[in-house]
């Protein structure tokens, strides 16, 4: 199989694969599987305030979702803590050249940034 | 190394000796062997005579008088013409059990089991049975699986996945017993493992250069005398009556050298000591498991997997080594290996296995390298995969 350049990247060293220290600020968690298309992603993010620190992840797929979740993590971070609702799904496949037939693995880490998300939202309302 | 990388899938194929690249290139200029063995004049006699010699070598290692071998451009053309040989034509009207009955196992190599799928939808009754967790299938089952319209029993004699090792003399007598005819597939297992085609009473037996260090293109089928084959390949004078076609000089040549120096070498046991040596540098992985038994294996094949990683994943990541995933004839497609289900693997651990080969070329140090690699491979997308859910492990 062919792979990206973006994947080729990212794959063999993932820069945010792995956890955020316990002794970190705020921090949400939440994860999302697809048996069928053997993928699993947890996110973990880091809250500062309105605006998202530390993103880390762990996963368990194939070269092209590692690298996705390590590329979102990436861009995340930064970003207002509504960015975890706005990931281009088309745009990341394009980038990371994912087969259309392993699209839905981009459905599960949308899904999981989605549940951060709410509660990161949660945390800011109480 | 080849280009960069540690080549272990000598089970997919091996690269030429230069003994053998050396007698195939004496045959192909103007000064060489290039005729047409079947021309009445002297160069084509000067063909004939080297492929004779050829011929002759090759039956020498499997045990088989050499003239009873017919040249087809692999073991896959080799098993399609033992199968559909024997089973020339579909039911007569009226009457299902005419077509006959094909005995085989669930492990065989695609070439055999696509085969006799075909069979199956022309007609012919397929059995194919099962293996045991070690991938080894018992003489006593076959034994239950012949009826009265058995026409052939068909089982390797080396599994090209995880190298276990059939006992094709059981079975044989098994077959002689009951009257069947026995092919065996030899691809994997001829120059690795004892084989005696004659003394054991194959009736058919493919077998291949290109494991064993001879150039890709070129087979041959063994044909006990007086059993009858049904041709695949019209035109002219054909092979014991079987397979038409100019025979290629260089090739069979090739054929012919790299089985005599296999028999000269008799790498068996230098092959077993890389492989040990190979699962004494993987077996320090955690939660590592070998499939197949140790003692019931061919000696240059190793069938691995790794719980908990994905299996995509763990080849790129080990794109300086060469390995396959199943076998090499499966290896790019999604599903999980036929044969590692048949051993009762699940679809996750069947997809985190890998399959090294070693072969004549192979060092000690890049086995060593290798398991490393491998380790350390394995220790990464694990330690990326922590947390995950127990089916990703199952």
């Amino acid at each position: 199989m062919e792979y990206s350049s973006e994947v080729r990247r990212r794959f063999p060293a993932p820069a945010r694969a792995g956890s955020i220290p316990p002794d970190a600020g705020t921090t949400v968690t939440a994860a999302a599987e697809d048996q069928s298309l053997r993928f699993w992603v947890r996110f973990q993010v880091e809250l500062e305030g309105p605006r998202i620190g530390r993103v880390r992840f762990r996963a368990f797929g194939c070269p092209h979702g590692l690298a996705a979740a390590d590329l979102v993590a990436a861009e995340l971070e930064g970003k207002p803590v509504d960015a975890m609702t706005a990931i281009d799904l088309e745009d990341l496949a394009s980038r990371i050249g994912l087969p259309r037939e392993k699209h839905g693995k981009l459905l599960r880490i949308e899904d999981a940034l989605a549940e951060c998300h709410r509660q990161a939202v949660a945390r800011k309302d109480e | 190394m080849t280009n960069g990388v540690i080549y272990l899938d000598y089970a997919a194929t091996s690269p030429v000796d230069p003994a053998v690249i050396e007698a195939m290139t004496a045959c192909l200029g103007p000064d060489g062997a290039f005729a047409n063995a079947a021309s009445p004049h002297a160069a084509g006699a000067a063909a004939k005579a080297v492929i004779e010699v050829a011929r002759a070598r090759v039956g020498a290692l499997v045990g088989a008088a050499g003239d009873r071998l017919v040249f087809t451009a692999g073991a896959t053309e080799a098993n399609n013409l033992a199968l559909k040989g024997m089973f020339p034509a579909g039911p007569r009207a009226g009457n299902e059990a005419s077509a006959g009955h094909l005995v085989t196992s669930a492990i065989e190599h695609r070439s055999v089991l696509d085969t006799a799928a075909a069979l199956e939808a022309a007609g012919v009754a397929v059995t194919r049975v099962g293996c045991d967790a070690n991938g080894i299938v018992s003489p006593a089952r076959i034994a239950s699986a012949i009826t009265p319209g058995t026409r052939l029993v068909s089982v390797m004699l080396v599994n090209n996945e995880i190298g276990s090792l059939q006992d094709i003399e059981a079975i044989a007598a098994v077959c002689r017993d009951a009257g069947v005819p026995l092919h065996v597939d030899a691809a994997q297992g001829a120059g690795k493992v004892p084989l005696d085609i004659e003394g054991w009473g194959i009736d058919l037996c493919s077998l291949t250069a290109h494991k064993l260090n001879g150039p890709k293109g070129i087979g041959a089928l063994y044909v006990r005398p007086g059993l009858s084959l049904s041709p695949l390949i019209h035109g002219g004078e054909a092979a014991l009556g079987v397979r038409a076609g100019t025979l290629p000089t260089h090739q069979i040549v090739g054929f012919g050298k790299a089985f005599e120096i296999a028999a000269a070498r008799n790498e068996a046991a230098g092959l077993a000591r890389l492989r040990d040596r190979l699962w004494e540098g993987l077996a320090g992985i955690e939660d590592v498991r070998r499939q197949g038994d140790p003692a019931r294996s061919a000696p240059h094949i190793l069938s691995v997997s790794f719980p908990g990683v994905e299996g995509e994943s763990l080849r790129l990541a080990l794109a300086d080594i060469a390995v396959s995933a199943g076998s090499a004839c499966t290896s790019n497609e999604p599903e999980p290996s036929h044969v590692l289900r048949s051993l009762g693997l699940s679809d996750a651990l069947a997809e985190s296995s890998l399959r090294f080969g070693v072969g004549r070329f192979t060092t000690g140090a890049e086995i060593d390298t290798a398991a490393e690699r491998v380790g350390t491979e394995v220790s990464r997308l694990r330690a990326v995969a922590r947390g995950a859910p127990d089916w990703c492990r199952a």
